[in-house]
């Protein structure tokens, strides 16, 4: 209520949505019939939203840019990914407002900081316990026991053939348990994955 | 009263000999093969005969219309006749300085006419060779990041046999049914391949590279740049045109596809247009023909791994390692969330996406992030041809780029 000072050419009985909302049920109420032409269409006028300006003190001509939400376009470069005599830097190096990108949660818990604590022998270590003891020493228990992720575990050896095979068979098991729905989902998930590449 | 007729009833009773109106026949069906697209398989058979016994090339200047017939493309003094050609030569826009001759002889393939004086194969390399050199330096000198693999597929959208053979479809060329000396020259003249021709029958040998026979290994990106075409297809070597190809009738017997006809026709009429009018000419051609088609290039990319690829791309390049954190969301309990995730390197934002998961939305940021890297397109590009222009500004290098990211 508080920027509403332009004149308004109509009453304010007629603008009902301007009201406090305790007023506005009171109108409400007074008025049984709400179904008449003239006010559906005055409910219907909304005020403008605050991005189109106020009319008052801009009375000269203005350009309005209020396009919907949406991700930027692709071929718009980011200022860092222009190369350094570039001109747009510059051009735009007024306007960048490094805005609230420190206090934007992340979508990982856990911070992704590499650390490179492991030597070559602690990698000896995994490649022989993974070797030698394929059903107890798995990716998780290695990656607990040396501090790293999976992934690196996957990285630096290679399971072995018999484990690799014990593995396939259960995996045959368990899908071999999937009816046609389970299946058919399961493999739209997958080409859903893959549109996302294709931004599509 | 209506007058019976009883030659007609009784056709299929009479030997062929004692046909009456078969020298009138005759002349109708020429008359439709010279407007040509209706054609059946006799039709065909018979003038395979008449091109069998074709004559020496030196009958082709005789006026008398009978040689029409024997000769296996339509002889030059028929292009001022044809108004087929005049319509095309006057929709295409074309410079005057390009003869309605060279028009009607960039629509002669060599299939049709195997003599290398009267088809489009010499016009076709050249106007291939024009097409290829102006579309790769556009692509290279307007994009300078774009991979190798997006690159090919400009490369096959903007000059590639599809697209040459929907021009020729756009700017109204009809297909003869069958070549032959008395056909409009108007129209477009291949031999066509049989029926049930498997085309992808076998891989293409003689290409040149190494090892060729193991079919099973990997073809690298950079060895598709050393020895396949424009397009990374295979493409077979011309055995350094040691058989200069004028024996007529000893190539092409097996004909081309209509496809590639179209296509050799698009690169003819351009090499003619660079031979008869210049430069220029050639350039605005191609200017208002090729580049104008509009071309979406990052619909052209498919990302296995973004996320992996950005960060090597950001460690390349010496950049913060990207962030991705959550810009906003909504009904993360729901069953339709949304989430609009950025990724960020230090303070940059360097792209954002938004999907149903936190993985999704990551991923297209990733992609967002990949394609605002390799779409840089620097300011008033300049290709390198347009030095051949009068009074052409000195040239400014343009930028290089190092190359993509290869993990």
């Amino acid at each position: 209520m508080a920027t509403f000072s332009t004149p308004s050419k109509r009453s304010f009985l007629t603008l009902p949505f301007l009201f406090p909302p305790s007023c506005e049920s009171v109108t409400l109420q007074a008025r049984r019939h709400q179904c008449s032409y003239r006010r559906a269409k005055q409910r219907l006028r909304v005020r403008p939203d605050a991005s189109f300006g106020a009319s008052s003190t801009h009375s000269h001509e203005q350009i309005i840019h209020n396009p919907p939400s949406s991700a930027p376009p692709v071929h718009h470069t980011p200022t860092k990914f222009l190369p350094p005599d570039d001109i747009r830097r510059t051009l735009r190096g007024a306007s960048v407002d490094h805005g609230n990108s420190a206090q934007l949660p992340s979508v990982f818990k856990t911070s992704a900081e590499k650390r490179y604590h492991l030597n070559p022998s602690d990698i000896e270590e995994i490649r022989k316990l993974r070797l030698s003891d394929p059903m107890s020493w798995s990716r998780w228990k290695l990656a607990k026991r040396f501090d790293c992720s999976p992934m690196f575990i996957a990285m630096v050896c290679e399971a072995a053939p018999q484990k690799k095979e014990i593995q396939k068979q259960v995996l045959e098991a368990v899908q071999s348990r999937w009816g046609a729905k389970r299946r058919m989902a399961r493999e739209d998930r997958l080409l859903r994955k893959e549109s996302w590449g294709r931004d599509e | 009263m209506k007058r019976l007729q009883l030659q007609r009833w009784s056709r299929s009773v009479l030997s062929p000999r004692a046909r009456t109106g078969g020298r009138l026949q005759e002349h109708l069906y020429y008359s439709l093969r010279r407007q040509s697209t209706v054609s059946t398989a006799l039709q065909a058979e018979n003038e395979q005969l008449i091109e069998e016994k074709s004559l020496d090339p030196s009958t082709r200047l005789t006026k008398s219309s009978k040689y029409e017939y024997l000769l296996p493309s339509p002889p030059v003094g028929a292009a001022r006749k044809s108004a087929k050609l005049a319509a095309l030569h006057a929709r295409l826009y074309l410079p005057s300085r390009l003869p309605l001759e060279t028009l009607a002889r960039s629509l002669v393939d060599a299939s049709a006419d195997p003599h290398p004086n009267f088809n489009n194969e010499s016009l076709a390399t050249l106007g291939h060779d024009l097409l290829s050199h102006y579309t790769s330096e556009h692509l290279i000198c307007k994009y300078p990041r774009l991979p190798i693999t997006v690159i090919f597929a400009a490369m096959y959208a903007y000059v590639g046999p599809k697209t040459l053979a929907a021009m020729a479809k756009e700017w109204g060329v009809e297909m003869a049914v069958v070549p032959g000396g008395e056909v409009d020259p108007g129209l477009l003249q291949f031999k066509r391949v049989l029926p049930g021709t498997d085309l992808d029958a076998e891989p293409v040998t003689g290409t040149g590279r190494p090892n060729e026979h193991r079919t099973s290994w990997r073809k690298s990106m950079t060895s598709r740049i050393i020895y396949d075409n424009e397009f990374g297809d295979p493409v077979k070597v011309s055995a350094g045109a040691s058989a200069p190809a004028t024996v007529p009738g000893s190539q092409n017997t097996q004909g081309v596809t209509a496809e590639q006809a179209s296509a050799t026709f698009v690169r003819a009429v351009m090499g003619a247009i660079y031979l008869h009018a210049g430069r220029p000419a050639a350039k605005r051609f191609f200017e208002q023909h090729f580049l104008s088609r509009h071309l979406n290039i990052s619909d052209l990319f498919n990302f296995s791994q973004p996320a992996r690829d950005l960060s090597r791309l950001c460690a390349r390049e010496g950049f913060e390692p990207p962030v991705a954190k959550i810009i906003s969301e909504t009904g993360r309990k729901s069953r339709h969330p949304v989430f609009v995730v950025g990724i960020f390197s230090g303070q940059d934002k360097l792209g954002e996406g938004a999907g149903a998961s936190l993985l999704e939305a990551r991923s297209r940021a990733a992609v967002a992030s990949l394609k605002g890297w390799y779409l840089y397109s620097p300011l008033n590009v300049r290709v390198p041809s347009s030095m051949e222009e009068e009074g052409a500004a000195p040239w400014k290098p343009v930028y290089v780029d190092l190359g993509e990211v290869i993990v």
